[in-house]
């Protein structure tokens, strides 16, 4: 079968290929620091107190809304303390839980949810698309939108990571029964799996355990093509704008990702996560880690260690947000691990463009980057949507090939936030 | 491990090394062959045009940033290259003092008055040849002797076709000579030899430094509308083939069209773009004074560049108008 190729965008390939390396454990935290907002469902609210004992599973935060994802303890032992303020990855002030290990591990026997929706919910399972978002509100929006496709996404978010290629070879027949589980709450019939051209093989028995209509695509190696919009694009040919009032189940499609199908497979809380730990000389490893593992822990697992002046990446090098201190916990959010030594940070420039065009030429959305990005540094906001700037999808290809290094994405953003500000204060 | 001080900012945190010295270096690579070639024919006097050309732009590039007190960007290698298409255009002969005042022109009022590389809506290139073009126009078409006594004609080709018509173009310039650039053909330095030039541009587009389509679109509106007119009266007009290869067309459509800051950007634009180029240079070639339309064509055209970038792409997803499922 011949692989598909994303029209825009680029060919990253780097030198050594982490869909070889197994999954190594990440010895559980002694402590565990677990903040109560990890998707985009909003702040989970505390459920336990100062010196509770918990066991590993138990809901320690549980969603506020309907479709949110709850968070549960990833070690069994003693609440030790409830911040109020921590900051998390993304920078945002959320509550945290801290939790003293016991060292035992003891599971905790959750009673069964006889509506699949909520037992997703209730399970803390998210999904990641560009954000992390729970996966009962996706379903639930696919649900109500009456879809009759399900995209598997197995592709890894960037090129240098491959947890998802990993987890296909290794979890076979938990994705499989998750998408099972999930074709059965939405009730639909076709099945479609997007994979990389080199993990291609492992997904055959996934094919065979699910039979009926599954159909595997294969995908050239491109980036950002594991971006919901371009599989829907890429299997049903059909566009969604990134606008209000549209949304990908529009067209009768959902997407879910493999390691949220994996989790749901397992039947039982979300406390770990898979990730894929690199650094800018070539270090690659697959982990399993439990949540709430300080960073550095992890990064001492893998024997890499960041440097002054250097970068620390939450998720890959294209799309990644640069991480404010080692010690911050694993999450939900997390999708990789990308380690830059201080030569290799790349430093933005106030220079003039050139006009080139090859942010033009290399958007995935067909955007003029340079356009939005200079009216929204300029402050033209009004102009900078007329030039679709709510469509840009962030995936930072336009700063990549700039010759004159204009912090393009970063201005796109700042534009965006300018954007959203105004319009909820009119 | 010890907490390291650790370096915040947005994404993307790796970059492919692109720059405006790596490209302006690939446009001076590009242009080699072609100035080999004119080396071959006219001798040691193209080297001394375009060292002229290049050190004097350099030097003027530094000069004008001092005086508009910007920080010093000669090493961008922007003024070495402008310098070196600015020498394509000229004849060997001509005095290195009307070079100087070229570059000085092409540096002042091609990109500085604007305020840098990038902000300029004409090609400093163009400028500088349009001006030395009325103001020394005997220099400027002053056209060498191949060195040799072997002559079939002083002139270059597309004065030939001015002067006298269409009669006898193709013995005077068989193909394969205007395209190879051998046996006496005359011109300026980048006018010579067209696989010299074929190769530097398939180079830059080939490094993904310049788009194919606008040369594509010049090539095929040149000939295209060369063609409708042969066709009608081809002894009042050349063949296409002979438009094709003679004087600067495809100088004008590999080096000069593509000029970043003076194309347009967006795909469509870029086919009207160079379109139009393709067909203005015809106009000028058949209907004007002058017997090389092909630099005018561009710097005229680059005028309503900002308007061929309004030609934007439908951004994703905006065909999408019914909410009605797509039923696979």
């Amino acid at each position: 079968m011949r692989a598909g190729r994303l029209r825009g965008g680029l060919v990253l390939s780097y030198p050594t290929n982490g869909l070889a390396s197994p999954f190594e454990d990440v010895a559980s935290p002694s402590t565990a620091v677990v903040p109560l907002q990890q998707d985009q469902g909003g702040a989970c609210a505390p459920k336990v107190k100062k010196n509770d004992d918990v066991l590993v599973g138990q809901m320690i935060g549980e969603s506020q809304n309907l479709h949110g994802a709850s968070i549960h303890a990833p070690i069994s032992g003693k609440v030790t303390e409830i911040i109020k303020t921590f900051q998390s990855i993304s920078g945002q002030t959320v509550p945290a839980v801290v939790i003293e290990s016991d060292g035992q591990a003891q599971w905790i026997d959750n009673p069964a949810e006889s509506d699949p929706l909520v037992a997703l919910q209730l399970a803390g399972i998210v999904d990641y698309d560009r954000q992390t978002i729970p996966l009962a509100d996706k379903l639930e929006q696919a649900r109500t939108r009456n879809v009759n496709s399900l995209i598997v996404n197995a592709l890894d978010i960037e090129p240098i990571l491959s947890s998802r290629g990993r987890l296909l070879q290794e979890q076979p027949a938990k994705i499989a029964t998750g998408i099972d589980a999930i074709k059965k709450i939405l009730n639909v019939t076709q099945v479609f799996i997007t994979v990389d051209e080199n993990a291609f093989q492992s997904v055959s028995s996934i094919q065979s355990a699910l039979g009926g209509s599954t159909h595997i695509l294969p995908l050239c190696n491109k980036y950002p093509q594991a971006v919901d919009y371009m599989l829907v694009k890429y299997v049903t040919h059909v566009e969604i704008p990134c606008a209000d009032g549209v949304c990908i189940p529009d067209v009768g499609a959902v997407v879910v990702d493999v390691e949220s199908l994996a989790a749901v497979g397992r039947k039982k809380p979300v406390v770990e996560r898979f990730l894929t730990v690199t650094n800018s000389k070539g270090h690659v490893k697959n982990i399993r880690v439990t949540i709430g593992t300080p960073i550095r822990t992890v990064l001492d697992h893998c024997g890499i260690t960041p440097d002054k002046g250097g970068k620390i990446l939450a998720g890959g090098p294209m799309s990644g947000m640069a991480v404010a201190s080692p010690d911050l916990p694993v999450t939900k959010d997390l999708v990789g691990i990308h380690v830059q030594s201080q030569r290799e940070v790349v430093a933005p420039a106030d220079a003039t463009c050139i006009k080139c065009g090859l942010c033009v030429e290399v958007c995935p959305m067909r955007l003029m980057p340079f356009m939005i990005s200079g009216f929204s540094e300029k402050g033209m906001y009004a102009e900078a949507q007329h030039y679709d700037i709510s469509a840009c999808i962030e995936c930072g290809c336009c700063e990549y090939l700039c010759p004159v290094k204009i912090p393009m994405v970063q201005f796109i953003k700042f534009g965006k936030k300018q954007i959203s500000d105004q319009r909820s204060g009119a | 491990m010890k907490t390291p001080e650790l370096v915040a900012s947005s994404w993307p945190h790796i970059h492919s090394g692109n720059s405006v010295q790596n490209m302006m270096l690939t446009l001076i690579i590009a242009l080699l062959p072609a100035v080999v070639a004119a080396f071959l024919v006219f001798g040691l006097d193209t080297l001394k045009v375009v060292i002229i050309a290049m050190a004097s732009a350099i030097f003027w590039d530094a000069v004008l940033q001092k005086l508009f007190k910007k920080s010093l960007t000669v090493y961008d290698l922007s003024a070495a290259a402008y310098g070196l298409v600015f020498a394509m255009l000229l004849p060997v002969t001509i005095p290195w003092w009307i070079i100087v005042l070229g570059t000085l022109v092409m540096m002042l009022l091609g990109k500085h008055v604007y305020g840098g590389l990038g902000c300029n809506p004409f090609n400093g290139v163009l400028i500088a040849y349009v001006a030395l073009l009325l103001s020394y126009p005997g220099h400027m078409g002053n056209w060498p002797m191949p060195t040799s006594d072997m002559m079939m004609t002083q002139y270059p080709p597309l004065v030939e076709l001015k002067e006298n018509g269409p009669f006898l173009l193709e013995d005077a310039f068989p193909v394969k000579d205007l395209f190879l650039g051998t046996n006496l053909i005359t011109g300026s330095i980048g006018e010579i030899s067209k696989l010299a030039l074929l190769l530097g541009g398939l180079f830059l587009i080939v490094r993904k430094k310049i788009s194919w389509i606008i040369p594509a679109s010049f090539l095929f509106g040149l000939t295209g509308f060369a063609t409708i007119f042969w066709l009608i009266d081809p002894n009042t007009y050349a063949s296409p083939i002979f438009h094709l290869l003679a004087g600067g067309s495809l100088l004008a459509a590999f080096f000069l069209a593509t000029d970043w800051p003076t194309s347009p950007v967006t795909k469509y634009g870029m086919v009207f773009f160079g379109l139009m180029c393709g067909v203005m240079t015809m106009v000028i070639r058949s209907w004007s004074q002058w017997a090389e339309g092909a630099y005018f064509a561009v710097f005229i055209v680059s005028m309503i560049t900002p308007y061929f970038d309004k030609i934007r792409p439908k951004v994703f997803g905006a065909r999408f108008t019914s909410k009605r499922p797509v039923r696979l």
